[in-house]
């Protein structure tokens, strides 16, 4: 009771953050002659966009992490570059440059024939994940920007059901597949449109936006790191480069002694826990469910596949032109009777309804292609993660999980092992 | 072991952090309250679309002069509407920074209070590796369940998400040759025409009056006899006379024995066709339960109202369209053919061009605020055939002229004068030469274009055609007298006009020189019509006056019908169809006319 009472609390406090931004809106001068002269609108100068001076601070953010991370082994640390990146990547670069976000811009390269990236953008969605390939996930540690404001806020974290939270987790992959559908269809980019923070660090977003940013942080309070952990496309990347880490946080500094202590620690069920050669049960009942899902995964793929192919139509509604061409629909024949900015400014202007139609039939076609492509990825990752849970395989000590463990330094107060700090 | 800073307890700071977490709490919770309130306040201020606002700017737009006092209210209550938002949202800010201030100290607070009172790490009973298991088994059952709902889900979306677009694009238009098939709401059944409808000829056309102003709305009746001598207060000279129910300013059109209008008020549209001899209603519709529904009413002007675009019968057909932009075809039996809603007219004044057909293209000029356009659909299904883009608003109608270089469909518009080939609907060529308000609709006769609006000028455009090109050359400007709403006619030397000054003027075709120019006792909001060497035109007080095509003025005769006259008559093999404010007239030739 006393958590669901916190919870409308803090839900109550971040609504209003978001309606004063929601409120905000521009509209034209009077139309009419008067002696009120309209002011020069200046827009207010913008933060130097010095990509490189970015990328070297997130370099040294990086690598102070990792050293926080593996050397000092300090939660508090931590913590201190966690403001840090909240200050810096995000209120006062308001959350753009962001390695999540730089995804799309690597993925509009690789589908647009006419779109490059830079190089400061391109080594914000490469370092991250390089040095997630030799020290695991130390980005999402402290120096992700989205994932600092959230483990500030995780204050009173509880351990959902580890099959939950891999079940929840396949948001991320659809989250992904959106994404890249996003911007080969040139629909736009979504991990930035739909990013729940931004409006926060720049004081100012769509109310929806706003409202789910609130609501992922009110979350966030309780369990731990949604976002990261049931959304955040680029922690997929950085979760496959783990996997392969040379280096990678240790729950104990030195020998495990298995006291348990740690089992409980992690809101984000990143320990692994023994299971002993002698208790890992039947391998062969586990090698019969890989044959046979690998046998089915065929047609589990064709039939995504298929799907999202017929998905192209509420699929193709994510890109502004469809979208538009329906809302415009919707109006003319009554069946919505408010317009909205959008559409105002489209009847103001040149292009026709029927040349939106056009391009809106035309766009549609995109999407059948996309969303075959998208509905067959997410049906390969299911198969691929039945697959993967399929054998449970021996370990002799508590480990991390080099996937899913954000190194965020939570489980080393819990373990006895960890040398007592120095007192004076 | 466990003797780490991380698990210290501290009862003071625990207190302290919670008092301070309950203080901060409810200051935020105060403060987002209010908030609250203010935002509710912004949302219900909506400067742009204020409705007093709006209708204050609508009143003064409508008057015909200026009212100061009514522009000054306007300024006043914008300002107050303005300082009001601007001040709420002055305060939203405040707040919201308040909020921030607030949010901040209760979530540190909040922490300091867990931070100080953790509690040391329990030991769970139940073996870890049974624990692991246990998760991989759930894990498999839900991810899969996951999938299947992935898959519900993305099935579901994909039948029931339906595309407004495709499905009026569709829907719009009733199947031909089939049964009855179901309206888009599916409330009646549209009637469909199982008979093919043969497309009429030009010839025909010419020996009927399918249209405003007569075939090809050139305002020249193909019959050269009409009507000089009649009285309305006695009945001598008219034929039959008839009521018509609901008001419109659109002019009567005839196909062989049956005459058509339309008529329509804030709630209701019809269509009615009467038997020319006897002038019995034969049939009469109400317009409704179109595809894709019908639209609220635009406001237009009383003036203007809900049925000013003249319908055109055409062959078999008899097309009709109201200021909601509902347009429908009937055969000539009653039975209605398709209906479409082409989108709400965006005109201050209501949707008054009237609709124009040849072939197989029923055109429709949608000159508007927003999306001006000149549609050709199909006679028989209404589907789009071609469609050409504008560029401003106008109210005036289209024309077809049969030049030498072929048939050509002319429109005003608000600065040019635009041709266009009927049957693709390639612009052939433009002419910058009108301003203001555009009512009147241009005329054509012996290769000359000749168009007019008051704050313009009348202008002659010759075509001409020195290569592969049709070049428009202006022949001749006069500002003197200019027509505001009537439009212009031609007989070969000459073209006339009314204005709604109450002045017929007659200009040279050649030279645009002045030959005569006469005043009358009201406007003209009618358009004359030549029918042999007679102008026939009606002022707004309901005159008709009858004047002789030359040179020199020679009024032939001036009847009073009784009632206010706006429509354009109609006049066909001896006979005038008057359509007054209230009543439709047959006039008839009398025998020594």
């Amino acid at each position: 009771m006393k958590t669901v009472r916190s919870l409308l609390v803090v839900g109550l406090f971040l609504l209003p953050a978001m309606l004063s931004v929601a409120a905000e809106m521009r509209f034209p001068p009077p139309d009419f002659q008067t002696d009120y002269k309209i002011p020069d609108l200046n827009s207010p100068a913008p933060v130097s966009s010095n990509g490189t001076r970015d990328a070297i601070i997130l370099f040294i953010a990086l690598s102070v992490t990792t050293w926080m991370v593996f050397k000092a082994r300090s939660r508090r640390g931590l913590f201190i570059i966690s403001i840090f990146s909240l200050a810096y990547f995000g209120f006062y670069r308001t959350g753009c440059i962001c390695p999540v976000g730089s995804t799309q811009n690597v993925m509009a390269a690789v589908f647009l024939p006419d779109v490059g990236v830079s190089v400061a953008v391109l080594s914000f969605f490469v370092m991250p994940l390089l040095f997630s390939l030799f020290f695991g996930r130390v980005f999402c540690a402290s120096v992700c920007p989205l994932g600092a404001i959230q483990e500030l806020v995780a204050i009173a974290p509880i351990r959902i059901s580890p099959a939950l939270d891999r079940t929840l987790g396949l948001g991320r992959y659809v989250y992904l597949g959106l994404a890249v559908l996003g911007v080969a269809t040139g629909s736009g980019f979504f991990i930035c449109r739909w990013d729940p923070f931004v409006g926060i660090y720049r004081m100012g977003h769509s109310f929806g936006m706003l409202l789910a940013g609130g609501a992922i942080l009110t979350l966030g309070i309780f369990v731990a790191r949604p976002y990261c952990r049931f959304l955040c496309p680029y922690g997929i990347m950085l979760g496959w480069m783990s996997r392969f880490s040379k280096w990678h946080l240790d729950i104990p500094p030195s020998p495990c002694v298995k006291c348990r202590l740690c089992e409980n620690s992690c809101p984000y069920n990143a320990i692994n826990m023994p299971i002993p050669s002698h208790l890992v049960g039947d391998p062969e009942a586990g090698k019969r469910r890989i044959r046979r899902l690998v046998y089915v995964s065929p047609l589990i793929i064709a039939v995504g596949a298929t799907l999202g192919y017929l998905s192209y139509e509420p699929l193709s509604r994510m890109h502004p032109k469809v979208a538009l061409s329906e809302r415009i629909a919707a109006e003319n024949i009554g069946k919505l009777t408010t317009d909205t900015l959008e559409t105002r400014t489209f009847r103001a202007g040149k292009q026709t309804v029927d040349e939106l139609n056009a391009q809106a039939v035309q766009i549609r076609e995109y999407f059948k292609t996309g969303g075959a492509w998208f509905g067959g990825f997410l049906a390969l990752i299911i198969c691929l993660k039945l697959i993967g849970l399929s054998t449970a395989p021996k370990r002799d000590i508590y480990t991390p999980n080099k996937e899913t463990c954000f190194s965020c330094g939570r489980c080393y107060p819990y373990c006895p092992v960890e040398p007592l700090p120095k007192r004076s | 072991m466990l003797e780490k800073k991380e698990f210290e307890t501290n009862d003071f700071l625990w207190r302290l952090s919670s008092a301070v977490a309950v203080v901060s709490g409810l200051f935020s919770l105060i403060v987002f309250l209010l908030l609250i309130f203010n935002y509710v306040q912004i949302r219900n201020i909506d400067p742009i679309d204020n409705l007093l606002i709006t209708q204050m700017r609508q009143e003064y737009a409508s008057l015909p002069e200026k009212d100061d006092a009514l522009a000054q209210r306007i300024r006043d209550l914008d300002l107050l509407n303005r300082k009001a938002f601007f001040t709420s949202q002055h305060h939203l800010r405040t707040g919201a920074v308040l909020l921030f201030i607030g949010v901040s100290i209760f979530m540190i607070s909040f922490k300091g209070a867990f931070r100080w009172k953790r509690e040391l790490p329990k030991l769970d009973e139940t073996p870890t590796a049974d624990k692991e298991f246990l998760a991989f088994a759930q894990s498999r059952q839900l991810i899969t369940w996951a999938g299947v709902g992935i898959l519900a889900l993305g099935m579901a979306s994909a039948l029931l998400t339906e595309s407004l677009v495709m499905k009026n694009a569709n829907a719009s238009v009733a199947p031909e040759g089939g049964d009855a098939a179901k309206a888009g709401d599916g409330k009646e059944p549209i009637q469909v025409a199982k008979a093919e409808i043969a497309l009429p000829t030009w010839d025909s056309m010419e020996k009927n009056w399918p249209s405003f102003r007569g075939p090809g709305s050139l305002a020249t009746a193909h019959f050269t006899t009409a009507p000089v001598d009649w009285d309305i207060a006695t009945g001598s000279g008219v034929r039959w006379k008839v009521e018509i129910p609901l008001p419109g300013a659109n002019s009567p059109v005839i196909w062989e024995n049956k005459l058509f209008v339309s008529g329509a008020d804030k709630d209701k549209r019809e269509i009615y066709c009467f038997d020319i001899n006897e002038g019995k209603v034969l049939w009469s519709k109400t317009v409704e339960d179109l595809p894709g529904g019908s639209q609220a009413p635009p406001k237009v002007s009383e003036d203007t109202g809900y049925a000013a675009p003249s319908m055109v019968a055409h062959g078999g057909r008899v097309f009709a369209i109201f200021a909601e932009g509902d347009l429908v075809a009937y055969d000539l039996d009653g039975n209605r053919l398709w209906g479409i809603n082409v989108g709400v007219p965006q005109n201050h004044y209501g949707h008054s061009s009237s609709l124009l057909a040849y072939d197989k293209f029923l055109y429709v000029q949608l000159d508007q605020k927003v999306d001006p356009k000149l549609m050709a659909l199909d006679v028989a299904t209404g589907k789009q055939l071609w469609m050409a883009k504008r560029s401003t608003i106008s109210w005036a109608s289209p024309i077809l002229a049969q030049t030498d270089f072929g048939p050509q469909l002319i429109l005003n518009s608000e600065e040019t004068v635009d041709a266009y080939d009927p049957i693709t609907g390639t612009q052939l060529w433009s002419q910058v030469c009108l301003s203001g308000e555009v009512a009147p609709s241009p005329c054509y006769k012996n290769g000359i274009v000749f168009a007019a609006n008051e704050y313009a000028v009348a202008t002659a455009i010759q075509l001409e055609k020195p290569g592969d090109a049709i070049e428009p050359k202006v022949l001749w400007e006069y500002d003197e007298y200019l027509p505001e709403v009537a439009s212009p006619v031609g007989d070969g030397e000459r073209f006339y006009f009314g204005t709604s000054g109450g002045t017929l003027v007659c200009l040279n075709a050649k030279t645009g020189e002045k030959l005569w120019s006469e005043d009358m006792s009201d406007g003209f909001y009618s358009s004359p019509v030549l029918v042999g060497d007679r102008i026939y035109v009606a002022d707004t007080g309901g005159k008709m006056y009858i004047v002789k095509a030359s040179s020199t003025f020679e009024l032939i005769a001036t009847r009073d019908m009784g009632e206010q006259v706006f429509a354009t008559p109609a006049f066909m093999d001896g006979r005038m169809y008057v359509r007054t404010q209230k009543h439709l007239y047959c006039i008839e030739q009398k025998a020594n006319a």
